[in-house]
């Protein structure tokens, strides 16, 4: 029979292809959930640009043209606990049992996850990018900046998405994932440079907002739309992101064998 | 000969509860075998100890001559597990649950897919091939659970109380299904509560309860061991109960007892049961009802323990 003669190791690689599949899948059957993932960026953008945007800087257009694309950051930011949740959910279910039992990569398993969120990220990113533009914001630079900018972001979510999967891993109920969020990736997001300058803030927090990985990306994101590259921040993005890997993808895989034998 | 299945003195504890206390199995290739148990005996740690879901904190257990925790790997290799809890995805339709399982294991796109079918085809479930899996009834959510771990043919098929909470229609096809696939050559360990699921598909049962293996054996000599039928009669007058366990004990010398308005009759086979039942008309004793019944698991508990099955669900819940 065909069965016994398939070649048992697929790379990592494929497998995590796989099983960010298997995530995805559920869009084909129920495309409704396409509108969910970019609904929290999207009120983001639209709320602090309308509501808060004129009492900063005057009119809400220039600040549309100032905060717009950190805010769309921001806003993709508090989507990743997403990952954290769909792992804790999959971890409750009988299928990662199966799917534990079975010959596959624990990277992948975990990996996959990440990696479908990646791609509910970049279609938010799309979207919210699309009504940004639709309502007036022009970046400065061409669109292979644009194009640049968006990897930039796509590549702090990755990394950041993989601090969720500790907290996934680890948490005991979806609840403890929120108050997570909210105790993390709040006070990382206001004391930061995505809507408000830096010398706006009380000094010891100025601290804080210089070497915040929000800032670095926020600052990163900004330069590259304007044309105008700022070395430093890009390189304290890179910085926080393969630090952020390098503690958090072991210590995933630590917790997800731990979970397992016991 | 070699055992596909191998347990000696495994131990696991889940803080202060032992579910496992020191348990032996042993299952020749190709064979079946039944572990008998209530609620928390154990049964599920020591299918999660097998399929190399947990650790066990002391003796061995190898499949295939593959010790679980060294050569966990390997084992993965070579098993199919379906677990008590439905090991779908239930946002994902049965055909892609199958296709993402072959993918998964090694199979080209077309290869997954010609499997999917086959699959789908031998359990039933073309008509359902494209529904999401969480539409499911439960018969064929354990068919389409089952057509999932063996998926690249498993020699050894771990199932965890594959048939509990369905109706007997559906339980009578799993066990086809499951007959059809020891004929092929797998060795399949299951659990269960019910003594007739292990009497129709175990070559041997073991019997465990509170962690530890209380008898063993082909379901014959178990049986034996238990003492085969319970004839039951409820006579209409109350007071004919005591006359009703001399009349029976008079025909066949069977120990009698009287159980909440019943005159229980242990009896060795149904010539016995119909020998007292004649009998019991000739006296001219009225009978409201009577039945005859194979022991259930609380009669083969009672008998190897002295104490009833008790259903512990907060213990399985633990080793869950």
């Amino acid at each position: 029979m065909t069965a016994t003669t398939w070649n048992t190791r697929r790379g990592t690689f494929a497998q995590t292809a796989s099983m960010a599949a298997r995530s995805l899948a559920s869009i084909r059957n129920n495309p409704a959930t396409l509108i969910e993932f970019f609904m929290i960026p999207l009120m983001i953008l639209l709320s602090i640009t309308f509501f808060m945007g004129g009492q900063m800087m005057g009119s809400w257009q220039d600040f549309l043209q100032y905060a717009g694309p950190t805010i769309i950051v921001m806003g993709l930011f508090f989507a990743i606990p997403t990952t954290g949740l769909g792992l804790h959910a999959d971890l409750k279910s009988g299928v990662f049992d199966r799917l534990t039992a079975m010959p596959v990569s624990r990277f992948a398993l975990l990996g996959g996850r990440v990696a479908a969120d990646m791609v509910k990220h970049a279609w938010a990113l799309l979207v919210v990018g699309g009504v940004a533009f639709a309502i007036g914001y022009r970046p400065e630079a061409g669109a292979a900046d644009v194009i640049a900018a968006a990897a930039i972001v796509l590549a702090f979510l990755f990394c950041a998405s993989w601090t969720m999967v500790l907290v996934g891993l680890t948490a005991k109920t979806e609840d403890q994932i929120q108050t997570w969020m909210i105790a993390l990736l709040m006070p990382l997001s206001y004391i930061s440079t995505a809507f408000i300058e830096i010398d706006t803030l009380p000094d010891a927090l100025q601290w804080v907002a210089r070497v915040n990985p929000v800032t670095a990306v926020a600052e990163s994101v900004r330069g590259v739309l304007a044309g105008d590259v700022s070395g430093g921040y890009l390189l304290s993005l890179a910085a926080w992101c393969a630090g952020t890997l390098a503690v958090f993808v072991p210590l995933s895989l630590r917790a997800y064998r731990r979970k397992l034998m016991n | 000969m070699r055992h596909a299945i191998e347990v000696r003195g495994l131990v696991k504890a889940f803080g202060d509860v032992r579910a496992l206390d020191g348990v032996d199995l042993t299952a020749p290739a190709g064979s079946v075998l039944g572990v008998l148990g209530p609620n928390g005996a154990g049964k599920t740690t020591a299918v999660r100890i097998l399929s190399t879901l947990t650790h066990p904190d002391a003796g061995t257990a190898r499949v295939l001559g593959l010790d679980v925790v060294a050569k966990a790997d390997e084992v993965r290799d070579r098993i199919g597990l379906t677990g008590q809890y439905a090991g779908l995805d239930e946002n994902l339709t049965g055909e892609q649950n199958l296709v993402l399982i072959a993918r998964l294991l090694g199979a080209s796109r077309p290869q997954a897919k010609a499997r999917a079918a086959e699959l789908l085809e031998r359990f039933d479930l073309v008509h359902a091939a494209s529904r999401p899996a969480g539409k499911y009834s439960g018969g064929m959510r354990r068919r389409l659970d089952l057509a999932a771990s063996v998926v690249r043919r498993p020699e050894v098929l771990f199932l965890d109380e594959p048939t509990t909470g369905l109706d007997p229609k559906s339980r009578g096809g799993l066990w086809d299904v499951v007959r059809d696939l020891v004929a092929e050559g797998t060795t399949v360990l299951l659990t269960t509560q019910y003594l007739e699921e292990a009497d129709q598909l175990a070559d041997s049962i073991a019997v465990i309860d509170a962690g530890r293996v209380i008898a063993s054996g082909a379901p014959a000599e178990l049986k034996r061991m238990v003492g085969g039928l319970v004839l039951r009669m409820r006579p209409v007058r109350p007071e004919a109960l005591p006359q009703l366990v001399v009349l029976a004990d008079g025909t066949i010398g069977a120990a009698a007892k009287i159980e909440e308005g019943e005159a229980v009759v242990p009896v060795a086979h149904a010539g016995e049961a119909t020998a007292v039942m004649s009998r019991v008309t000739q006296a001219g004793v009225d009978l409201a009802s009577f039945g005859l019944d194979e022991p259930t698991l609380d009669e083969v508990f009672l008998t190897l323990t002295g104490h009833r099955a008790e259903s512990n669900d907060e213990k399985e819940e633990v080793a869950a």
